[in-house]
């Protein structure tokens, strides 16, 4: 259980609550009696498909109850029904666990479900090759990014609505493009650059663009620097931005880039001179310098500023004290 | 009242009566409503008596007999209840318990192998059960078992080549890892990579230092660990990220003792258990992971 306040309750509170939940506890374990023992002697009819939906309603963690409702449908109802009963079957299961998610947002079984029912729209209506070969699929999945939309309005930091997302992204019949995404996550940042999950997604977005080389392409950069140049100055303790910006930083091969970067930084640390992030940014971006590009910097110069900023760190930062130890130790 | 400046020691005592007292609610509609859990439930409690010395404040048979009343015969793995269906996380959760109490025999070893290995993916993560649902805690989960049932060689070469390259596609640019590719490093999701990573001898997958950055900078100003970036502090983190940190070898990047701090204040110091902070009610799960934590 999360997040849920201990409360003290007297004797006779817990008593009274102990009768009041009497029936429904009768009731919840009589129903599940009822559907396990159908399970159980395979029943896979119209009635057994109610009573999971009743049970389900009550308890939607029920996950052999999820899996004895799809067996239902594959073993019983689907094979009597047509394609087009099949599409409004599937239909209606993913508008009654929209209702369960946006009580119980994080329920895997509930995701699990909808997945299933989106794999299961049947092709139609029309045949292969006319133009409504696939408008149930079309109409199932576009529908999704709506839902999902909606759960990281509500959540915006939940993550199974962002995994939801990249496969509703990924299995679309009709692709959406990176850009929209990147316009996407772009929005959710704007909303709250303190937003992890929509800097990861970005990540994610920027690399596929890179393809192979796995790199964010080059004409992305400047864009995404002045990006980080805003979050940076709107919010410096802000861990999201700054683990960010050390990923496009990259493995330090452009010099210049550190530089600039450094300079940047300096800048920010000028005007807020406790910022530990500004500290951990410039330490990790001058070891870059000293180790990519040896020759061409002044050495002794960059390890007294490293070792001189880590001082201050475990001043600054003294949970964290030993791994700047280390780090400090490393540098010799 | 309690205070936190107050809560300075486990009580070890009041938790194990929490503990054993956990069974007896079975007029509590909330206890029904877990039915789902309860083979991990019963793993969470018999772990942390175990930690705390008590182990035989759940008694040895009845606990056995539980586990065996879980055994769902058609798929030839554990439920996490009498008649609810087979899943790896249960079944995991069952051969933990059986360890535990020297119940290893119990198991139809062979039929159990069957069913983990037939849950391995071409992508090389395990799904949870036959409907398919995948996650890198069920990877976890798998090798896990396999491991303690001393069938880790099962797991040929190629597949384990195959399993370690899906966790290195979940290895995010911040050293953390998550559910499934492309998901979001979460501390619950690298316990399960790195510990996987660890019993199948392959560390050297893990980015070290910037694991341990990550891992490291979970502590929030009042002690406690949060899972990702920006999110409240939680107990249940004391045991994922600091499993993690201690398999890497980085616990001393963290103040320890602040983290102990944060546990004890988390304790119900009345009706025992620990919850996932303070002032929060107490439940199983997270008496376990802050216990392991303390």
């Amino acid at each position: 259980m999360h997040g849920v306040k201990r409360i003290r309750q007297s004797a006779q509170v817990l008593e009274a609550k102990r009768l009041r939940e009497k029936a429904k506890l009768d009731d919840y374990l009589s129903l599940t009696q009822d559907v396990l023992s159908r399970k159980k002697s395979r029943d896979w009819s119209e009635e057994a498909l109610q009573l999971t939906s009743r049970l389900l309603q009550v308890n939607p963690e029920f996950y052999t109850i999820w899996n004895y409702r799809r067996n239902i449908f594959l073993n019983g109802i689907f094979p009597r029904s047509s394609l087009e009963e099949i599409n409004d079957l599937i239909t209606k299961d993913l508008s009654s666990t929209m209702t369960a998610l946006k009580a119980h947002p994080k329920v895997y079984w509930i995701w699990n479900h909808r997945r299933w029912c989106l794999e299961n729209t049947p092709n139609g209506p029309g045949a292969p090759g006319e133009a409504d070969a696939d408008s149930w699929r079309k109409t199932n999945w576009d529908r999704e990014l709506f839902v999902v939309e909606k759960l990281l309005d509500a959540d915006p930091r939940n993550f199974h609505a962002w995994n939801y997302r990249r496969y509703v992204l990924a299995s679309m019949p009709v692709p959406r493009s990176a850009k929209s995404e990147l316009a996407y996550t772009c929005r959710k940042i704007e909303a709250n650059i303190s937003n992890f999950s929509a800097w990861h997604q970005r990540s994610k977005v920027l690399t596929s663009l890179g393809e192979s080389s796995g790199s964010v392409p080059s004409q992305y950069l400047e864009e995404e620097f002045n990006l980080l140049r805003n979050a940076m100055y709107t919010d410096p303790s802000d861990q999201s931005v700054w683990i960010y910006h050390r990923w496009l930083m990259g493995a330090g091969d452009d010099k210049k880039f550190l530089e600039n970067e450094i300079e940047a930084i300096q800048e920010l640390l000028d005007e807020q001179p406790d910022s530990k992030w500004c500290m951990e940014s410039i330490i990790h971006y001058k070891r870059l310098l000293l180790k990519k590009h040896p020759n061409e910097v002044n050495t002794k110069t960059l390890l007294l500023d490293c070792k001189n900023l880590l001082e201050q760190l475990e001043i600054l930062d003294p949970a964290r004290h030993q791994r700047y130890q280390d780090i400090g130790s490393d540098l010799i | 009242m309690t205070s936190i400046s107050s809560s300075l020691q486990l009580a070890i005592p009041l938790h194990v009566s929490y503990i054993k007292a956990l069974g007896d609610n079975k007029d509590d509609l909330t206890y029904h409503l877990t039915a789902h859990l309860r083979m991990n439930a019963v793993y969470w409690g018999l772990t942390a008596l175990c930690i705390m010395g008590h182990k035989e404040a759940l008694p040895r048979e009845e606990t056995v007999e539980f586990v065996m009343s879980c055994w769902d015969d058609e798929a030839g793995a554990f439920g996490a209840h009498p008649d609810h269906d087979a899943h790896l996380h249960s079944t995991l959760s069952a051969i933990q318990i059986l360890l535990m109490q020297n119940a290893l025999d119990r198991i139809d070893i062979h039929r159990v192998v069957k069913f983990i290995l037939s849950l391995h993916q071409p992508s090389g993560v395990f799904a949870g059960d036959s409907f398919g649902e995948t996650d890198t805690r069920f990877l976890y989960c798998a090798v896990s078992a396999l491991s303690l049932l001393g069938q880790l060689h099962l797991l040929d070469s190629e597949a384990k080549e195959r399993t370690v390259n899906y966790i290195v596609r979940c290895r995010n640019f911040d050293g953390g890892f998550g559910s499934v590719v492309g998901a979001e490093s979460h501390a619950a999701q690298v316990f399960v990579c790195v510990a996987a990573l660890a019993i199948l001898d392959r560390l050297d997958a893990v980015d070290e230092e910037t694991l341990g950055w990550w891992l490291c900078e979970r502590q929030l100003p009042n002690g406690g660990l949060n899972g990702r970036p920006e999110k409240l502090e939680d107990v249940c983190y004391s045991f994922w990220v600091l499993s993690a940190m201690s398999i890497l070898d980085k616990i001393p990047w963290i103040d320890v003792d602040k983290l102990i701090g944060f546990i004890l204040s988390a304790q119900d110091l009345e009706g025992g258990g620990i919850a996932d902070r303070p002032g929060d009610m107490a439940d199983v799960f997270h008496t376990l992971f802050g216990v392991a934590g303390a």
